[in-house]
């Protein structure tokens, strides 16, 4: 199995994957443009540590021997016996496919290279590389050292032997790989969609409340979040992008189609838990109940 | 209110309530009722599985003070339904109807005591969960809803009002998820366990699209989804061809038409 793993970009994302694989026993060298940044991920992954430690979750003797098997390095060059190399850095086409180029220079013609975006295409940012039989997405869910979801993005180059290699990583890591075919949102943002789009329609067609919506969609379905609750944790500005990202790379089709108070939300600023007003009010991190100060007014209720 | 209080005044007198519609609702219903001390009397139906659980017969019986309308597919049926009870019920008795297929005030104009019936959010597979959503038609008074209330309140369940629109909330939101699954599926994005899988580990679904599907029955999904579509007349709501197969012949797979039958 793999014996030397990268990881590019070392923000929340990149930070998580390195997490994730050094708890599994693996050596991962993480990869920064920027000393900084490496410092302070490294800073985050110990915090990340100790509280798996004070959840239960980690031994409390492998705090050191996790963080010394994540070798933090701002040089691509350091990537020369890698298996595998992750890339979790901005999600920009141009910088990707950029990253992507110089990364086949630097690694073994054997080494297989991920790409962990969420919304872009994977077959555009593994298309320059010469090798785009030994190129996939791996997909990890924010917190990546938490979340037990990867999805295996395969392109129409990618082989057969590379996603057995991905799929098997992936359980090597303790998480739970779902192959997918390179298409817009892959599964998850996906099939998510109406979630948050249905919720907004029913809200601008005044059928309930924000508030009735999350109520029932929890108590009476059983999700763990109501889809504005979800939004406001998200940031209404990120679902909106999504959304829109979504409905462009359909080419305009309905079901992905965003709705007005997205826009009207960020417009006001009113962004989430970040800006301490989405569609609820938070003092701090505690939601407010006080729907009289929510927005949009709900509609007057016939009891 | 007194949850409590208004539970064992309608448990000392057993009233009865009478169920008419399709299964599983009716049977999900009724166990529901009898566990809250309700008598509970189910419509007789030549192609329901006979049992002993329930008391059956085709006749509303008398002193039947709410009767519960559990249809969402046969909307032929359902209006046969509504018009007999109407007639049978005492003015006072209301009927509590599924409005997730068709409107409750749509209803309301199948019948002549337009005053009594209020639409409820009835799928399979929901009937545990402690909040449902009741919607007063047009012509509904606070009384009724009252009523509904109540009753709602005594199986153990917090009452939403919602406007009265096809879909309401939770079924427009589920089936559409469901959906938008069975178009991922027809365009072989993924597997049906792989897509599962997916949505409980990648944002905690409770279940899985197409374990959902199963659960609630691929009828009444492609019930829900028609009527959005008929309602809202939006190109969004058009059901998946793969889910319309599905709701034919209970298969998730199709053959592919190159390997013959």
């Amino acid at each position: 199995m793999i014996k030397h793993f990268g990881v590019v970009g070392a923000g929340t994302m990149g930070a998580g994957i390195a997490l994730a694989a050094a708890r599994s026993g693996l050596d991962v060298i993480l990869y920064d443009v920027n000393d900084t940044v490496l410092r302070q991920a490294l800073e985050r992954i110990k915090a990340d540590v100790k509280q798996g430690v004070a959840r239960g979750k980690i031994p409390a003797d492998q705090v050191s021997p996790i963080v010394a098997r994540i070798h933090p390095r701002t040089n691509l060059s350091d990537f020369h016996a890698c298996e595998l190399v992750v890339e979790a850095v901005i999600e920009d086409l141009r910088v990707k496919k950029d990253l992507f180029r110089h990364l086949e220079t630097h690694t073994k013609t054997s080494a297989v290279l991920a790409t962990n975006t969420s919304s872009l295409s994977v077959t555009a940012i593994t298309s320059v590389l010469r090798r785009q039989e030994r190129a996939i997405g791996l997909h990890f869910f924010n917190p990546a050292h938490i979340m037990k979801l990867v999805e295996v993005v395969r392109t129409q180059a990618t082989s057969e032997s590379t996603i057995a290699f991905a799929r098997s990583f992936v359980h090597h890591i303790g998480k739970s790989p779902v192959l997918v075919r390179d298409t817009p949102g892959f599964i998850v943002n996906r099939v998510a969609r109406p979630f948050y789009g249905e919720a907004l329609r029913l809200l601008g067609e005044q059928v309930a409340t924000h508030e009735q919506i999350d109520r029932i969609l929890k108590q009476g379905a059983g999700f763990a979040m109501g889809p504005f609750e979800l939004m406001d944790l998200i940031g209404i500005d990120v679902n909106f992008a999504v959304t829109q990202s979504m409905y462009d790379q359909f080419f305009g089709e309905p079901r992905y189609r965003p709705h007005p108070i997205q826009k009207q939300m960020v417009d006001a600023g009113r962004l989430g838990k970040k800006t301490g007003a989405g569609f609820y009010t938070y003092n701090d991190t505690t939601k407010q109940d006080n729907s009289a100060e929510s927005w949009p007014l709900p509609p007057q209720r016939r009891q | 209110m007194a949850p409590s209080a208004s539970k064992t005044s309608i448990a000392r007198k057993k009233a009865i309530v009478y169920i008419t519609g399709e299964s599983p609702l009716v049977e999900e219903y009724a166990a529901l009722g009898s566990a809250h001390g309700y008598d509970v009397v189910v419509q007789w139906n030549e192609d329901r599985k006979r049992d002993k659980e329930y008391r059956r017969s085709a006749i509303v019986p008398a002193g039947t003070s709410i009767a519960l309308e559990l249809t969402n597919t046969d909307l032929e049926r359902k209006k046969r339904n509504l018009q007999k009870l109407d007639k049978a019920l005492p003015p006072t008795a209301a009927i509590i109807s599924s409005s997730v297929t068709v409107s409750a005030s749509e209803q309301a104009t199948w019948i002549i005591h337009r005053h009594r019936l209020a639409g409820c959010c009835a799928l399979p597979s929901f009937s545990a969960g402690t909040v449902i959503e009741v919607a007063p038609t047009v012509y509904t008074p606070v009384e009724t809803m009252e009523v509904v209330r109540r009753f709602f309140t005594s199986l153990g369940k917090h009452c939403e009002f919602v406007e009265d629109r096809v879909g309401m909330v939770l079924p427009r939101v589920v089936c559409q998820i469901i959906n938008e699954a069975c178009f991922a599926l027809q365009e072989g994005v993924s597997t049906p366990a792989e897509l599962d899988t997916a949505m409980k580990l990648g944002v905690n679904y409770p279940r899985g699209p197409i374990e959902w599907a199963e659960a609630i029955g691929i009828r009444q999904v492609e019930a829900v989804l028609r009527a959005l579509e008929r309602d809202l007349g939006e190109d969004r709501y058009r059901v998946a061809p793969l889910l319309h197969q599905m709701a034919l012949t209970g298969e998730w797979w199709n053959r592919n038409p190159r390997e013959g039958s």
